[in-house]
């Protein structure tokens, strides 16, 4: 928009001068001198006020210019528009009338004139036939204002105040007069600034009045009279009013000038020149050319007034009227006014599609656009060059261009960035046409892109132009071939300075450049990132005609890195952006880019560009070789035609194994691409596994070229030198030295070929490892590329290759991880001779053989811990080695005795001894082997065994205790035991007290698993209650080599216990505690080993206060009569002897009263009732002879004894050789033949 | 006297991932020349459908914003027709739709791309097609305009096309809709560059040039 005449586009505004206010000098309006010289001087004489607040209002006034405010169809809370110049007291007009040309002979009449900018004045530029032309506009624009603003002061000094008010007044008619006699319609506005306050100004009216009357200034629009002396805010308001009031008269003046010149149109003939024209064609201003130009004046008043319909209107009908038949039509191509009316029509359809613009008819402006467009392409295709030339080009981006320029002015809403819009919807109107959709008004980017088109085919037209026309003409020549008219030069140079032959012509590329960034701009604000990017792409192309290589590497290499067609799969703008970038790339040497490039590009999915080489080792081919860059890159940020993958065999593995594992690249270059040598390949892991590096050698099998080629590559242990970390002595210390894995291969990899690297990994350290990345480094001799690829988790099934180009899918997702499981340990321990069972008491010896199945030697420790209840102590003991011993407490552990070295597949034996357990118990004891081996002291190893130790009881017992008839009582007449107790009863240990007798039966199981050897057996006395002493023996005797007791089988054995009070005179009863002790051991074991289970009985009474009665039985035999005193015949009828015993321990004479009921199964003798007497510490027996009626059956006979003092029946207590029940006791009568054995055996 | 209406320049069918699936380019009258050419070269279109993807971006951010003017564009958003997308120039246009998956079909009319007078197919002797070319000029000026709702025909067309082709067993839609998805986590050597994740099928490619030849304004059954 720029290109067209200055002012020629201007907003109209009514144009307001403002004098008085400023005495610095300004810069004079009129600045043409040959104007200036017959210039109309409008002067006032007061000098110009000078104050703070006139300064105050200078700068309000100037702040209400709106020339600077982008225009604005909804901006209409403002109540006056004004373009505000401030002067001095001088205001010079341009003259009214052209005055003739001095070189024109004096006319015979007096000569009309006409103003100096209308082509009737032979000075004018449009003189003879000329429409109109900026200067019009400008003097509208910048000379003549609508209203001549002056400002004066009223004087408040009383004493000369009629001096001044005389002065003001004689001024003020002055300027009126010299306004009124310019010509101009200019209003003349007067504000007379008084420093008083609004109140005060009463004071002034006569004043006022009288200068009011005398000057003939209407006080309502012409005459302000402005106090100054009040706030500045308010100050500002009554400026601000003031203005409103001038507004209205500016409107006036303009609707004045409209309707004048409406009128001089309506007069319907051709002004006459003042002179009519002479030289070259007498042609002049046709009426029709004169229409248009009145109605373009209309327009333009219209315009001034902010009616834009108005103006709208009449801009139509002018543009109309001037591409009519008789105006634009008629003008032949080869005159200037061909161009000035094309000029013309262009600022007319211009301030058409403002009024549009401004009146939000955006849709309706890009039709009138489209109009005028295709209007001038038919009109330039008939009349003028035709649209095939750079010229019509030139027209059609800077038309472009225009519409750009003045979306930008006008600012819609809609169509700011933050709107979120492309383009402005239809108006109401027409939203329901069947629209272009050009016609919806889009952002400037599209109108500067659109533009930057156009230059490119003004470009390629002005290319092809044939050379003669290049060459700057002969003059001569050029007007004998009209070679001049050949070509549209509308607003656009001559075809030899277009494009001359040689020299610079037109700097298209920069052309196109500019509108191209502003477009990008543009659409950048709109976060259009993609088609800005397109923008960046075209404008590159540009930037590569005009050499400027770095700016296409600042402007592409961002975008290059990171597009996003790249990720979306755009490649074919992918490749023409790599293209681009990499020609401009090899311009400035950036090896970094072209090698990174020239590595995606040969990817075979791009498209391929004939003749490349495709070569990565040539890339650099003609830049210098020093300095061979190294080059990272990485698949985050380009596609690459290797893509690798990595697999394991197995989704686990043990440390210390291996695992197969597959690294497969696939290439996927153009098939007649140079094969890919690398360096070297390295495969990191994330997790426990150890770096992969695979360098080339080419000494290995080279590589076939088939589609699949399997290697395997067997990899070593090594330290990495590592060459990343410089020779920094501070950090080489610190420098952890890693063990990497080497292998070397031979690492070509052929176009379409996959190259399968099988590896067996050595896992080492147990935990998750997953392959991250892989990274191939090429390294010929210009420079070195790393090229990084991630293993990326996917769901996708890997392949698993084998050499015969097979493939299998693996199952597994994500087979690049492994989970590497701890090394298993293979050192055995074994506990050699585990029994079955273990009991209690004896004390247990376990022997540990601990194996050393490795490979290698093995330097060993061993914890021996124990868990359970009552943890007897134990010991350990290598055999060989050291001895250790833990006492016994809850938990008890043995730490590291030490093992020494087991050689490999020896083994080392390790005893340990338990103390007998109390009772019954179980332990857990668990076997830490921990150990390392001798090749690979990094790596500890542990193996573990427990074992549970469940120690049982071997023996469970019952016992007896039966009362025993005791031989032995104390006899009241034997003197020597009873002065023994009295002579010395606390000194002698002997007791001399009652001793009673019992016979203690047990009854013992074993069970145990199997037989135990039961040597010996023995009933201990543990304590005595009350005053009495235990002695126990067995009854018989032991069998000297023990009695083997098998398992779960119930052995008995009897012994006697007799307890003796140590005193006569202690009576109360005294308890026992027993134990039973067995002393076993088992059959297999040796002699020595005797094992002693000792089982607690519970607490027996040992002697009673109470009396008792005890029956004992005898048998007669043949031999004995022992107590036959009542026994006759010892004849074959078998006779026993039932003696009741009744002891009395008291200190008390008893009676007691016998009875004994006959029975059917025996007769007996003695005493049927009797009462017998005990005495205090006696004893009494009584005999009973019994002839039993049966054989071989038992016999109850009832006896009853009872207390005569205490009406007490005694129970009978039976002693060996009877039993009794609840009835009383029963005695056996054995049957002859056994009695008779019987017999014979006692 | 021939009038230039309105052709399709090229179908798109952009996966869920912005990734091109399927381009078509049709041939457009050139009023100068009497033939029929395309109006630009295959990477400008591919440069052209991807600019629209901004538009669909910025629609959609913009439809979930929280003051949504632009009022028939988001109700687009509920039917999947996003209407015009943008016009690139006085000639060409973008319309879009998007389905319920992210697959976005996009179509570039080229509001000049045939000449009115003639018939819908390729003129058999372009010099017969039409009449001076002042006229042709004159007539290209003020060419049919078009409404929204006229393309909806095409996108019906195009998603029954692409409906038909998801039917087939053997057309795997993850395989063709996650390349970048692909290319982010397999390397980028998977989504091959140019390869086999586009749409293949020539059943698919003949029932879009079908849908791209037979529109014009105003038909109504494709």
């Amino acid at each position: 928009m720029d290109e067209y005449p200055l002012g020629s586009l201007d907003y109209d505004v009514p144009f307001l001068v403002v004098s008085g206010l400023t005495s610095t000098p300004t810069k004079p309006l009129l600045t043409d001198p040959s104007l200036r010289e017959q210039g109309v001087l409008v002067r006032s004489e007061l000098p110009p006020i000078d104050s703070r607040e006139v300064k105050d209002i200078l700068r309000f006034m100037q702040d209400s210019d709106v020339t600077s405010l982008p225009w604005s169809s909804l901006d209409s809370s403002r109540r006056h528009r004004f373009k505000i110049k401030t002067i001095g007291r001088e205001l010079l007009l341009p003259p009214r009338r052209a005055r003739l040309p001095d070189d024109l002979e004096a006319p015979v009449s007096a000569p009309v004139l006409h103003s100096p900018f209308s082509p009737l004045s032979p000075g004018s530029t449009l003189y003879p036939d000329g429409l109109i032309d900026t200067c019009w506009l400008q003097k509208h624009q910048q000379y003549i204002p609508s209203v001549y603003l002056c400002f004066y002061s009223l004087s408040s000094d009383l004493t000369l105040a009629t001096l001044h008010d005389n002065q003001l007044k004689t001024d003020i008619n002055a300027v009126k007069n010299a306004l009124g006699q310019s010509g101009y319609k200019s209003r003349l506005v007067v504000v007379i600034l008084s420093d008083q306050s609004p109140n005060s100004m009463s004071q002034f009216q006569d004043r006022l009045e009288n200068i009011k009357k005398s000057t003939g200034l209407d006080p309502k629009t012409s005459l302000f009279v402005l106090p100054t002396r009040r706030p500045k805010a308010e100050l500002e308001s009554a400026v601000d009013s003031v203005l409103t009031a001038i507004f209205d008269q500016a409107m006036e003046y303009y609707r004045d000038l409209g309707r004048h010149s409406r009128k001089k149109r309506g007069r319907g003939v051709a002004p006459q020149p003042t002179v009519p024209p002479t030289s070259g064609t007498s042609h002049t201003l046709s009426l029709q050319g004169w229409h248009v130009r009145y109605d373009f004046k209309s327009a333009v008043f219209a315009e001034f007034r902010q009616e834009l319909d108005v103006a709208l209107r009449s801009y139509e009908q002018s543009y109309e009227i001037l591409l009519g038949a008789d105006v634009l039509e008629t003008l032949p191509a080869w005159s200037p006014r061909f161009n000035d009316a094309r000029l013309l029509a262009d600022i007319i359809a211009i301030r058409i599609l403002r009024c549009l613009f401004l009146m939000g008819q955006s849709t309706a402006a890009v039709k009138r656009w489209q109009a005028h467009h295709d209007r001038m392409g038919d009109f330039v295709d008939r009349r003028g060059h035709g649209t095939q030339n750079y010229g019509w080009k030139a027209w059609e981006a800077r038309w472009c261009t225009v519409m750009a320029n003045l979306i930008e002015k006008v600012k819609f809403p809609e169509l700011e960035p933050s709107s979120m819009s492309l383009y402005r919807l239809p108006e109401k109107i027409l939203s329901a046409d069947r629209l272009q959709p050009w016609e919806l008004l889009h952002h400037p980017g599209y109108w500067y892109r659109a533009a930057a088109r156009h230059i490119s085919q003004r470009r390629r037209l002005a290319a092809s132009m044939p050379e003669d026309d290049r060459k700057p003409p002969d003059k001569a020549q050029a007007r004998f071939t009209g070679k001049a008219y050949k070509y549209d030069t509308y607003m656009c140079p001559e075809s030899y300075e277009e494009f001359p032959l040689d020299g610079p012509g037109v700097d298209y590329s920069q052309m196109i450049f500019d509108h191209l960034m502003l477009a990008k701009a543009e659409f950048q604000k709109r976060h259009q990132v993609r088609t800005a990017a397109e923008l960046v792409l075209e404008s590159c192309k540009e930037l590569r005609r005009m050499k400027k290589w770095d700016q296409i590497l600042a402007l592409l290499t961002p975008l290059w890195r990171n597009m996003a067609f790249r990720m979306e799969g755009w490649w074919d703008i992918t490749e023409a952006l790599s293209w681009t970038l990499r020609a401009a790339a090899i311009e400035v040497s950036r090896k970094d880019l072209i090698v990174a490039i020239d590595w995606e590009l040969l990817n075979k999915g791009f498209s391929r560009r004939p003749g490349w080489h495709y070569d990565i080792t040539k890339s650099l081919d003609g830049l210098s070789t020093d300095n061979p860059p190294t080059i990272n890159i990485d698949d985050e940020h380009l596609l690459s035609f290797l893509d690798a993958s990595f697999v394991f065999k197995h989704e686990e593995g043990k440390a210390g194994q291996t695992c197969p594992a597959q690294l497969s690249i696939k290439s996927n270059s153009f098939s007649d691409a140079a094969p890919v040598v690398l360096e070297k390949i390295r495969i990191d892991f994330d997790g426990s596994l150890r770096t992969i590096i695979i360098n080339q050698n080419s000494d290995e099998t080279p590589t076939p070229s088939s589609s699949l080629y399997v290697t395997r590559a067997t990899l070593k242990e090594a330290e990495e030198e590592d060459e990343s970390v410089p020779d920094d002595v501070a950090e080489s210390d610190s420098r952890e030295t890693r063990t990497v894995l080497h292998g070397t291969a031979d690492l070509t990899i052929f176009p379409g070929q996959t190259r399968v690297f099988e590896l067996d990994i050595p896992l080492r350290e147990p935990g998750d490892a997953k392959a991250s990345s892989v990274q191939v480094t090429l390294a010929p001799e210009s420079f070195i590329l790393e090229y990084t690829m991630k293993i990326r988790e996917t769901d996708s099934p890997d392949l698993w290759y084998s050499p015969f180009s097979t493939r299998k899918k693996t199952t597994r997702s994500n087979p690049q991880n492994i989970k590497v499981l701890p090394r298993p340990p293979k050192m055995e321990v074994k506990l050699a001779k585990m029994l079955e069972q273990y009991y209690a008491n004896e004390s247990i010896k376990l022997e540990l053989d601990i194996l050393n199945e490795e490979d290698a030697d093995a330097n060993a420790k061993l914890d021996v811990i124990l868990h359970g209840h009552d943890i007897p102590g134990y010991k350990v003991q290598v055999i060989e080695g050291e001895e250790r011993s833990c006492s016994a407490s809850e938990e008890s552990k043995l730490n590291s005795v030490s093992l020494g070295k087991i050689e490999t597949s020896g083994s080392s034996k390790v005893i340990i001894t338990f103390d007998p357990a109390n009772g019954p118990t179980v332990y857990e004891m668990t076997i830490k082997v921990s150990y390392h081996l001798v090749s690979d002291p990094a790596t500890p190893i542990l193996q573990q065994a427990a074992y549970h130790l469940n120690i049982v009881n071997p023996f469970e017992a019952s016992y007896d205790l039966l009362p025993r008839l005791h031989s032995e009582w104390p006899s009241l007449f034997d003197l020597g035991s009873i002065q023994g107790i009295s002579r010395e009863g606390e000194a002698s240990d002997r007791p001399r007290g009652l001793a009673q007798r019992w016979a203690l039966a047990t009854r013992y199981a074993s069970f145990a698993q199997g037989d135990l050897s039961i040597l010996d057996l023995d009933v201990q006395v543990l304590a005595t209650q009350g005053n009495v002493r235990c002695t126990t023996s067995r009854i018989e005797p032991a069998s000297p080599d023990g009695l083997q007791i098998s398992p779960k089988t119930i052995e008995e054995a009897l012994f006697d216990l007799v307890a003796q009070k140590m005193s006569l005179d202690d009576q109360s009863p005294s308890t026992a505690d027993l134990a039973f002790v067995i002393k076993w051991r088992r059959p297999e074991s040796p002699d020595e080993a005797i094992n002693t289970t000792t089982l607690p009985l519970p607490r027996f009474y040992v002697t009673v206060s109470e009396p008792r009665v005890l029956a004992t039985i005898s048998y007669s035999t043949s031999s004995t009569s022992s107590s036959s005193s009542l026994s006759s015949t010892a004849s074959p009828p078998q006779l026993l002897f039932l003696d009741i015993t009744i002891e009395n321990p008291s200190s008390h004479f008893l009676t007691f009263g016998l009875i004994m009921e006959p029975s059917d199964e025996f007769a007996f003798s003695g005493a049927k009732t009797t009462t017998l007497n005990v005495l205090p510490v006696s004893r009494r027996s009584v005999t009973y002879r019994l002839l039993p009626l049966v054989k071989g059956a038992w016999i109850r006979p009832t006896l009853i004894v009872r207390d005569k003092y205490f009406q007490k029946v005694l129970k009978i207590i039976p002693t060996e050789g009877m039993k009794s029940d609840k009835d009383g006791v029963l005695v056996w009568v054995p049957p002859e033949d056994e009695l008779d054995g019987d017999g014979d055996g006692e | 006297m021939a009038i230039a209406i309105p052709s399709i320049a090229c179908l798109g069918v952009i996966g869920r991932n912005n990734n091109p699936l399927h381009i078509t380019i049709f041939p457009s009258y050139d009023s100068s020349t009497h033939t029929l050419a395309p109006l630009r070269t295959p990477l400008q279109f591919s440069l052209l459908l991807s600019s629209t993807l901004d538009v669909f971006e910025f629609r959609t951010r913009h439809a979930r914003g929280p003051n949504p003017t632009a009022s028939s564009t988001t109700t687009g958003l509920v039917t999947g027709d996003f209407g015009l997308l943008h016009a690139v120039d006085d000639r060409l246009a973008c319309y879009g739709f998007e389905t319920n998956t992210g697959v976005k079909f996009i179509a570039v009319v080229d509001m000049r791309g045939r000449a009115g007078a003639s018939t819908v197919l390729p003129p058999t002797s372009p010099t017969a097609a039409t009449a001076g070319t002042a006229a042709a000029v004159g007539a290209a000026t003020s060419g049919v305009g078009l409404r929204d709702t006229e393309l909806k025909v095409v996108f019906r067309a195009m998603q029954t096309a692409y409906v038909r082709l998801l039917q087939n067993p053997f057309y795997d839609p993850e395989e063709t809709g996650s390349v970048a998805l692909a290319l982010g986590a397999r390397g980028p050597a998977a989504a091959a560059p140019g390869g086999g994740k586009r749409i293949t099928s020539r059943r698919f490619a003949e029932e879009m040039r079908r849908i791209g030849e037979g529109w014009a304004p105003g038909v109504t059954v494709l």
